[in-house]
Order: structure tokens, then sequence, then C-alpha cells
């Protein structure tokens, strides 16, 4: 027992020293009460490294089981954007109104898959740790979070490739290549954001997790990624309404920034309203049914 | 104001969960209906709970499967909503469960990683307490291996270890004793002596009353979600087992 004693250190402990009579009384704090959105925000906060070394550890193991192990890493962003490079770039040599679209393609892809991942992966954050949740009290936005992080973390070599192969296509960095990281923190937070909506609502309804990959298909051909929307759609009021797909937004963006394609106000005023009111929504929808989670 | 010795106290706490129903029906008469959704009924499993848990104290919460012993303890970690009355307690207990693991791909290292981090541990620390960690599970031999291929009773010493790596202020466990061996009993016990000495307070449910005797100041009988008895555990235990429903069993 007495070396048992050397941990006894919980914060209580040090407030009022062991078991001693005349220590001040705490008062009581209610159990089951939902912490407000400042204390619960602050609490995720304290324990934000639970968010970065848990999908650290999760994408290390992903790999385990295979030869190449942790290179799977690189070399899957790697043959994704060779696949496009070979098929769009050797196979079929197509233009269609975009001055490099090879270059054009690769930046869609890549950032549209960015999004797509972490989306799938959050939807089941929650269901997927059901032994988490119901033997530890801990911010569920911690699991969500892990899964943009851990997402996010994994598609740092596909974004570098894709620069390489943006410069491989022959564009040389601009000043406007600076502008590229406020554009990915800006997908970055309605990641987020759409992170913690699907991570609520995966767990009442699973069957988002067979929904989603058909909504991201028919995304996929909303947001230009594979096609200039401005060479196909005529009317502006048409190409404005293209400003409310966050997707087309984000990637619009960073084609203007590392390819020099015309960017339209409306895209960028509606890149800032999702980077702002996702995670807004998000947080709100999460943070409501938080208790409900573990049930 | 209350009790200054009291830890957790309970006051007229309802609990109930929802629970989905596979419908008989099939999809014919679903639309026939004229609703698709999942049907679910709620469950009252805590029904006016009373308690104080007090400085010092082991308290055993008996019951006959269904008696809401679980859900009451979920409910005091804040784990499920209560619908009416109010917990109130010193700090957040701690539960401890058998049914859970936590991430049943990773190895028990990696799991002490996520455990710890997830009870509010820096990554600092807990690798300062890994080495003790393990220790205390017992499992020297196996911590590199895949929870998923621990026993039963392998997994509850490790869960064990990890949540009762910073000794709680209240510390609650729900049959987890029952999967260990022996050298797991003698250790748990140690464990809920520590948070006793450091004026904590243990809540045991369990089936296995030797247990309750072993190690209970106090027992509450749970029936149906109410409280049947409160008091000396011999008593209690003994007027429990007499019991004539094999329900209330």
């Amino acid at each position: 027992m007495a070396d048992e004693s050397g941990k006894i250190d919980t914060a209580a402990e040090a407030a009022h020293g062991a078991g001693s009579q005349d220590a001040p009384v705490r008062p009581l704090i209610d159990l089951t009460s939902r912490p407000t959105a400042r204390t619960y925000l602050r609490e995720a906060w304290r324990r934000r490294e639970f968010a970065i070394v848990v999908p650290a550890q999760d994408l290390r193991a992903q790999n385990m089981d295979t030869t190449l192990g942790q290179l799977w890493h690189l070399v899957n962003p790697a043959l994704l954007v060779g696949v496009y490079f070979l098929v769009f770039g050797v196979i079929i040599d197509t233009r269609r109104g975009v001055d490099n679209f090879l270059g054009f393609l690769i930046v869609g892809v890549v950032l549209f898959h960015l999004t797509q991942r972490v989306t799938l992966e959050a939807s089941t954050s929650i269901t997927q740790n059901m032994g988490l949740i119901r033997s530890i009290q801990f911010p569920r936005i911690l699991l969500p979070a892990a899964s943009v992080n851990g997402q996010t973390a994994a598609f740092v070599p596909a974004l570098a490739l894709a620069i390489l192969a943006v410069l491989a296509t022959g564009e040389l960095p601009t000043l406007r290549w600076l502008v590229l990281p406020a554009v990915l923190v800006a997908q970055f937070s309605f990641n987020f954001g759409t992170a913690l909506l699907v991570a609520r609502i995966g767990t009442t309804m699973p069957d988002l997790r067979q929904i989603l990959p058909h909504l991201f298909r028919l995304l996929f051909y909303g947001s230009g990624v594979i096609f200039s929307v401005d060479a196909f759609v005529q009317s502006t009021a048409w190409r404005r309404a293209f400003a409310l797909n966050p997707l087309y937004d984000v990637i619009t963006c960073a084609r203007w920034c590392l390819l020099g394609e015309p960017v339209d106000p409306w895209v960028v005023a509606g890149l800032v309203m999702w980077c702002v009111l996702m995670p807004a929504i998000g947080f709100a929808v999460f943070h409501r049914s938080e208790q409900r989670l573990g049930a | 104001m209350s009790d200054p010795a009291v830890t957790v106290e309970v006051r007229d706490a309802h609990v109930s969960y929802r629970v989905f129903e596979e419908p008989a029906t099939g999809l014919k008469q679903g639309f026939a209906r004229g609703r698709m959704r999942r049907l679910y009924r709620m469950i009252p499993a805590v029904q006016g709970v009373t308690l104080d848990l007090r400085e010092h104290e082991t308290l055993g919460l008996i019951g006959p499967n269904g008696a809401g012993k679980s859900t009451l303890l979920a409910a005091m970690t804040g784990l499920l909503p209560l619908r009416s009355g109010s917990i109130r307690g010193r700090s957040r207990p701690s539960l401890l469960g058998v049914s859970s693991v936590l991430r049943p791909a990773l190895s028990g290292r990696r799991n002490i990683l996520i455990g710890g981090l997830a009870l509010g541990f820096t990554r600092a620390e807990v690798e300062r307490r890994m080495d003790e960690i393990i220790d205390f599970a017992g499992l020297r031999a196996d911590i590199d291996r895949p929870m998923r291929t621990y026993s039963s009773g392998m997994r509850a010493r490790l869960r064990f270890a990890i949540a009762t790596a910073r000794i709680p202020e209240i510390l609650l466990i729900d049959e987890a004793l029952t999967v260990g061996d022996e050298e797991f009993r003698r250790l748990a016990a140690e464990r809920i002596d520590d948070v006793r000495s450091a004026s904590g307070s243990v809540v045991l449910v369990t089936h296995n009353m030797n247990e309750i005797r072993r190690f209970c100041d106090r027992v509450v009988w749970l029936d149906e979600g109410r409280i049947r008895a409160v008091g000396d555990p011999a008593e209690i235990v003994d007027s429990y087992l007499a019991a004539p429903s094999p329900n209330s069993r």
C-alpha cells in the first residue's frame, strides 16, 4: 500500500490534503447538465493532444499489415495523381477550354479528395468509438476533430505531389501562390464544420455512411473537378449559383492561386461564408446533442 | 447546505433511454402505416433514486438484471442525461466497466496512450506512467499485441489500470472485478482502499455477494429503477438472497 500512495495526486487531493477534516468544503458541481459552449470548448482545447496523437496512431496502425507499410501514405496520393496524369495527360490529350488542363485537374482532384476523406471518416467517428465513449467522459468533439486532423495530415503528401505536378506541367510560382495557405485554412475550417455535422447525423442515422459516397460523386460533377464550369455554363446567374457549392469555391480559389485561372468575386464570397458558417452550424448541432451520443 | 462529507448527491433521479424496436411488419405494412421511421420506445431505467455518497465510503449497488444499476452509474458519470432530478458531485466520477474495449485493433500500449489522453492526461504524463500502468495490469509480456487478442480478464485488467492511473476521487465499478483472477482482485482491492483513504468514494455494482460483503460499507438494493432497501451489507444481502421472486435475484 505504501508504494501506491505516491500516485494519489488528483486535483482534489492537491486542493485539500489527504482526508483532512478541516479542509474547506468544495461546492458540489452538477454532473449531468450540459456545459456551456465556452466551458466545453475550453475543456476540449485543454485535451487537444488527444485529437492529434490518436489519429497519428490510427494512421500508423492502418497500414501495419501491408508490405509497403507507412510508405502507403505517400504512394497512395502518388497513385491518385498518377492515374489522372496518365489518363488525361498521356492517353486523352484534352484541354476543354483550360490552358493547363492537367494542373487544373490535379488541383481539383486532390482538394476534392481531402474533403471527401475527412467527411467519410468523421461520419463514423462517434459510432467507431463507442467503447471509448461509453467508458470515459470527455468532450466528444475530440473524435470528429481527430478525424479531421488525421485525414488532413494524410493529405499533406498529396498536396506536395500536386504542387510538384503543377510545376511539372510548366507553371512557375507567382505571388498568388502565397494566397494558397489562406484557401487551405478556409477549407480546413469548412471541413471541420462538416465533420461535426456528419458525426452527429451518423450516430442517429448510420445510413449516412451509405449515402455519402453517392452524394460526393454528385458533388464531384457539380464542383467542376474534371471540367471548367465557366466553359460549360454561359449564364452569369447560373455561374453564381455554383458559388453556393463550397467545394467549387475551394477548388476555384486554389486554381486561381496556382494556375491563374479566373475567379468570380462571388466564389470568394462563397468560400468566406462557408468557412465561417459551417463550423458554427456543425458546432451548434454537435454540442446540442453531445450527451445523447453515448446512449 | 448539504453535508460536507457528501461526495455525490443524487436527488430524485429519473433516467430513460430509447431502444429501437424491429417491427414484426414488413415493407408493405410500413407503407400502409404511412411511415417508415424506425420505431422506438422509452425505457424508464431509473425512476426516482435519491442517495448520498460519502467520503471514505464504498457503496454496493445490487439488484436483478434490468434494475437500473448500470444506468444509474452511467448517469452519475454524465454519460446519460437525466430526464428529471439532479446529480451533483465533487468531481466527475470515473466509470469502470467490462463491456467495452477502447480500440481493439491497437496494441495495449497504444490503448493506454489513447485512454490516458481521453482521461485528460498529457502525452508526457502517460509516457511517464506507462511502465507503472503496464505492471499494474500485469501485461508486461503482451502489451504490444493488439487488444482484440486479449482475454476478457486481460482487457479488464488493462482498463482498470488505465482508469485508475490517476486515483479518482469518485470511482464507479460496474462488474469490472468479476472477470479478473484472484491476483487482479487483490490489486483492485488495493485501489479501492487508495480511493477511500484519499477521502474518496467507491460505488461497486456486482452480482457477486461475496464482493459486496468484502468491500462495501453500505448497500443499496435497486429494483425496477427504484431503491428497495438501503443499509448494512450483511442484512441487505441476506434479505436480497431470500427474496421470493426469481426475478428479484
